[in-house]
């Protein structure tokens, strides 16, 4: 079916803010890392009100000119509630638009997944509880995770679905597609238990976490490359697939440097490492711009993997459909045409 | 009213309440190790916690001069204020590491190498005074401001000097509270039986025990540090430029006395000073640790021992040995249930002084300070005086000559270390 003509289902309205919510969202969940980082979370001791003002309400020439963490803190509000309110505008489309009842539940569970975020980042403050930073830190990727399905169930590519051709293994490649999407939650999750380990916690605790998040890491990695593969050499002739698994590998590599670079933004080099790696002749600067950055780079782009993670396995469920006869066969049927 | 049922349905749903602040805790290792009572632990706890307060709300009681507004500052939970003021800055900054107690046992303890410092001996290693002196507190300032190159602490450079004073005050009050622990549980091993009562409230005679005789010199070490401080006399300091030839001569000397029996710095830092020297030592914190491992591993023979001579007794003996098994498998059993959460001990490997990282600074001054008294609670040995007055193993010129030959060392080429240690004598025959 050409591009041009009208497709069943399709609304250019929902999908696109269903694209603008999870852009939205993205950089939501690197000012929350960033919260994190320079442990600004703390800023401001009331919630939902901003020092007794109404959020929206609070003087803006004190929140853009004022201290670097009431700064972020407060930002981090308004545009978590700006993702609020683009999620119920979402809703509202999804509602007037949408034919497919499971999309109105997905509508439905992401506005109360964001409240639920927002309730969870509040009760932080109210009750000064890291644990619940902790929690805050895993659901919002959850949140961009639904947001970014939101978006595929809305796209022309969901719903025509003319990429879709038989492929050898298609089944396989759809489980290990959902399974990247799996892991790539779980070591979020991991990466939220190194950054939030309570400060009276026993003195291995941290590295236990560490040794979870590296081997989850090197799991994850190879199961990304591996699945990329598959794909590059089993569906080639799906452009999106291709393309997402290529970014996929893009971001791991990308993510492995981060991550090596915020150990040493963070501890310096670690003495195994002094072998290969000059030890700095300076120490580490605490709270500098390439430390923050780096660190909150590292926990953003674990989020912008699971997106991508979220969509290639959405795409594959889709997309990729079983060949009715094996490869050998239609080669072979191939030849003799 | 909406927004907070909203709050409290979710605190059920998650199962969690606002949780209780964390508490100092006494030294396990040094308690266990000296078998202390429970009602003396009890007491112990008392005492410190009527003297210094609790990690949320820290007293500087006057005798010990802290300034109870910079303990405000650092202590206590992380927050910051309409201004931007910053509160709980060392839980903000240092207590993954440092620990809740200074004890250096924070969550991230494990993976650094070296360990973080428990501030609690009383003891650090970067400092401008002498061996057995407490660092001043521009000591701390500086190690906070720079940083320890080569290892996890970072600079604080970016702080501002208002929050880098609070939290050298709480880094003193961490280490005084500390050092008063160790001399309370002292006490309480030698001179205390089971059932003796150790309450100064309510005996003038624990009182002036426990403020003067235990308090009193911990702060006089403290507040006379300033007068401890190693300044080399001006003539023996070396101009910054120096004729080259000078300073090769120097640097020659230098390595003589590296190499030579005085300085004997080649024992541990090795024949090429890559650090390849003694490996087997251990700093004064892992020491501890290390003797806690072996001691419990004694018990073990020992109480196999007491079960061989039980064999043999009769009679009161015999009941005497009894109680010495249940009195050993006790300390065992108490021994071994803290082994899991100790941190393993490691030895104290020797810089690598070809690397051109030195971690108490680089300057001139920092390095003869390192060599004049040593690297407290580590292997490295005073080679200046003990104190103001004394005579040490070396003269400040000779020192001087060593931080020249240090400095250089980086640059030296490689074919130049010696291949095995020598001594003084052989060195001079081979140049």
């Amino acid at each position: 079916m050409p591009a041009s003509e009208p497709l069943a289902g399709y609304s250019t309205w929902t999908h696109r803010w269903a694209v603008v919510l999870a852009c939205a969202t993205f950089p939501l969940l690197w000012i929350g890392g960033l919260v994190t980082t320079t442990d600004a979370g703390m800023a401001v001791p009331d919630w939902p009100n901003t020092y007794g003002y109404n959020l929206f309400l609070y003087p803006w020439q004190t929140w853009l000119l004022g201290p670097w963490d009431l700064f972020i803190e407060h930002g981090h509000r308004l545009l978590a509630s700006t993702v609020g309110m683009l999620t119920i505008g979402l809703l509202v489309l999804i509602l007037r638009n949408e034919n497919r009842r499971w999309m109105k539940g997905i509508g439905f569970a992401a506005l109360a997944l964001v409240i639920l975020q927002g309730v969870l980042g509040g009760m932080r403050v109210l009750l000064d509880e890291r644990t619940l930073a902790m929690l805050h830190g895993c659901t919002g990727p959850a949140f961009f995770a639904v947001t970014v399905a939101m978006a595929v169930f809305t796209s022309r590519s969901w719903l025509r679905a003319t990429d879709s051709s038989p492929t050898d293994g298609a089944g396989i490649i759809r489980r290990l597609t959902l399974v990247v999407a799996v892991l790539a939650y779980l070591q979020l999750v991991l990466g939220a238990v190194v950054r939030h380990v309570p400060v009276d916690a026993q003195p291995d605790t941290f590295m236990l976490a560490v040794r979870f998040h590296l081997f989850l890491a090197a799991i994850l990695t190879l199961h990304i490359i591996g699945v990329a593969w598959i794909i590059q050499t089993r569906a080639r002739q799906v452009p999106r697939l291709r393309n997402l698994s290529l970014a996929l590998v893009g971001l791991v590599v990308l993510q492995i440097v981060l991550g090596a670079s915020t150990w040493i933004v963070k501890f310096a080099v670690p003495t195994w490492a002094s072998h290969w790696i000059s030890p700095q002749s300076v120490a580490v600067i605490q709270g500098g711009w390439t430390q923050t950055h780096i660190v909150t780079a590292h926990v953003a782009v674990g989020s912008l993997i699971l997106g991508a993670a979220v969509a290639l396995a959405l795409y594959a469920q889709r997309l990729l459909i079983e060949s009715p006869l094996p490869l050998v066969v239609r080669r072979e049927l191939g030849a003799a045409i | 009213m909406r927004a907070l049922a909203l709050v409290t349905a979710t605190a059920a749903l998650v199962g969690c309440g606002k949780s209780d602040p964390p508490p100092f805790r006494l030294n396990m290792t040094n308690v266990v190790a000296k078998q202390i009572a429970p009602e003396h632990q009890q007491a112990i706890a008392n005492i410190l916690g009527a003297m210094f307060g609790t990690p949320d709300e820290p007293i500087a009681l006057k005798e010990t001069g802290l300034d109870q507004k910079k303990l405000d500052m650092a202590a206590g939970p992380v927050w910051s204020d309409k201004v931007g003021a910053k509160h709980g800055l060392y839980r903000r900054h240092c207590v993954h590491c440092h620990g809740i107690s200074g004890d250096g046992r924070g969550p991230t303890a494990a993976v650094l190498n070296p360990y973080p410092r428990d501030y609690r001996m009383g003891v650090f290693k970067f400092k401008s005074t002498y061996t057995a002196a407490e660092p001043t507190n521009l000591d701390l300032t500086k190690t906070l401001h720079e940083g320890i190159p080569g290892t996890a602490m970072p600079s604080f450079a970016l702080l501002p000097p208002d929050e880098v004073a609070a939290l050298v005050e709480y880094v003193k009050y961490l280490s005084i509270r500390g050092q008063m622990e160790r001399l309370l549980e002292d006490h309480a091993s030698v001179e205390l039986n089971a059932g003796d009562k150790f309450d100064p409230a309510n005996d003038p005679a624990v009182q002036k025990l426990v403020m003067q005789d235990m308090l009193g010199p911990i702060m006089e070490s403290w507040n006379g540090a300033k007068e401890q401080v190693i300044n080399p006399e001006d003539a023996s300091i070396p101009p910054d430029n120096r004729p080259a030839k000078e300073l090769e001569a120097s640097v020659k000397a230098g390595r003589e006395l590296f190499y030579g029996t005085r300085a004997n710095c080649v024992k541990c830092h090795g024949p090429t000073a890559l650090g390849d020297g003694q490996q087997d030592d251990y700093d004064v914190w892992n020491k501890a640790i290390n003797d806690f491992f072996k001691a419990t591993d004694d018990k073990i023979g020992q109480i196999a021992s007491l079960k061989t001579d039980l064999a043999k007794a009769q009679g009161d003996d015999a009941t005497q040995i009894r109680q010495q098994i249940v009195d050993a498998q006790k300390e065992f059993n108490e021994r071994h249930a803290l082994l899991s959460s100790l941190l393993l001990p490691r030895n104290a490997i020797p810089r690598n002084l070809r690397e051109g990282v030195f971690r108490g600074g680089r300057r001139p001054i920092d390095v003869f300070w390192r060599i004049s008294s040593g690297i407290p609670g580590t292997p490295m040995p005073a080679s200046g005086p003990a104190g103001e007055g004394a005579q040490g193993t070396l003269t400040q010129k000779e020192i001087w000559q060593i931080v020249d030959y240090v400095h250089s060392l980086p640059f030296e080429p490689a074919s130049l270390p010696q291949k095995r240690p020598i001594n003084a004598s052989e060195v001079s025959t081979g140049e």
